[in-house]
């Protein structure tokens, strides 16, 4: 896996994203606003599932969909630009794994919320997918907080 | 040199009060950051969903019942600003002169500006509207404002360690 690393890291495009004097910054910037636009709209619908601001109509919701799939686009394409910068630095920390948990879990049980509770006739939601709700906004909040630990847990840097 | 800051004697402050101390322990300052970060996450997921909203995202979503998550986003505002403030005074010569921070600043008093004008002007007509009402081109146009200080925020944050010193830029400095 090492050896994966290390020849990804000597590709044009890994090196580009290290030496270049903006690329690493303007990738950050649109992760930074990808993610605050996916977060932010997973923390806004987890509030809601989990009853507040109940007196807007649960389904009308999905009006908000589109943007976290902007926002999911753009932290994933600026994400992966990031990560060919050090994957070595990234994939070999534990914390990155628990990044990903907690995100893909917050959007599973978003998913599964939406699927089974967008219609107009199921509400209030019952308790069971409250309590859901909650553990997807602690998962929302767990995936920036594995993300910002990320910068002080790595253990491996090959490349600088 | 700086007619307004003393930066020693904003670092001396800080380890006078302890602030200092506490961000140069082993966890002091990453702990901050994610306070930060969570905080910011917060602010987004209220008040710049509440502006995409006055901007014509999500109809049938009420502005009236979408307004009462709002007080998230103001208590992530604090904590963003009491971790900002605690970053500032703890390495006050990385920021006072750095371009990013001054940019940060200058859209977050725009937006300071901006939302006393909505609740000066537009909140009591954006609250009685019903929740498939579209907002008056003025609320539109108070929340695009909003929405984009706020991402304004995010990026010049993120261009911060761009402009680590030597970078020094101080229009209110005078010569000698």
């Amino acid at each position: 896996m090492i050896e994966l690393f290390a020849a990804i890291e000597q590709t044009p495009f890994s090196i580009f994203m290290r030496e270049d004097f903006y690329a690493y910054f303007i990738a950050l910037i649109f992760h930074s606003i990808g993610m605050a636009l996916l977060i932010g709209g997973g923390i806004l619908l987890s509030l809601r599932f989990m009853g507040l601001a109940a007196a807007a109509k649960l389904e009308r919701f999905a009006g908000f969909f589109p943007v976290m799939w902007v926002g999911a686009g753009l932290a994933i394409v600026s994400g992966l630009a990031l990560l060919a910068a050090y994957p070595a630095k990234a994939l070999t920390n534990p914390v990155f794994g628990l990044k990903f948990a907690c995100l893909i879990a917050a959007s599973i049980i978003l998913w599964r919320i939406e699927r089974r509770y967008f219609t107009a006739d199921a509400q209030p939601l019952p308790q069971s997918a409250r309590i859901l709700a909650a553990i997807a906004l602690a998962l929302w909040l767990g995936g920036v907080v594995f993300g910002k630990l990320l910068l002080h847990t790595s253990t491996m840097l090959m490349v600088s | 040199m700086d007619p307004i800051f003393s930066p020693d004697a904003i670092e001396a402050w800080a380890k006078s009060v302890g602030i200092f101390q506490l961000m140069n322990t082993q966890w002091g300052w990453p702990i901050a950051e994610i306070i930060h970060f969570l905080g910011l996450c917060l602010l987004i997921a209220t008040v710049g969903m509440f502006d995409l909203r006055m901007m014509g995202v999500a109809p049938g979503v009420s502005m009236n019942a979408l307004h009462k998550l709002v007080p998230f986003g103001v208590a992530g505002y604090a904590m963003c600003a009491i971790t900002g403030f605690m970053f500032i005074v703890t390495a006050p010569g990385q920021y006072l002169y750095n371009p990013a921070i001054q940019t940060k600043l200058t859209l977050m008093a725009i937006a300071g500006v901006n939302v006393a004008v909505f609740y000066l002007t537009t909140a009591r007509a954006v609250a009685s509207l019903g929740p498939d009402d579209s907002a008056p081109t003025h609320a539109r146009l108070i929340g695009f404002i909003s929405l984009a200080c706020w991402l304004g925020v995010i990026t010049a944050g993120r261009l911060v360690t761009f402009f680590r010193p030597p970078e020094f830029w101080c229009l209110w400095c005078v010569a000698g």
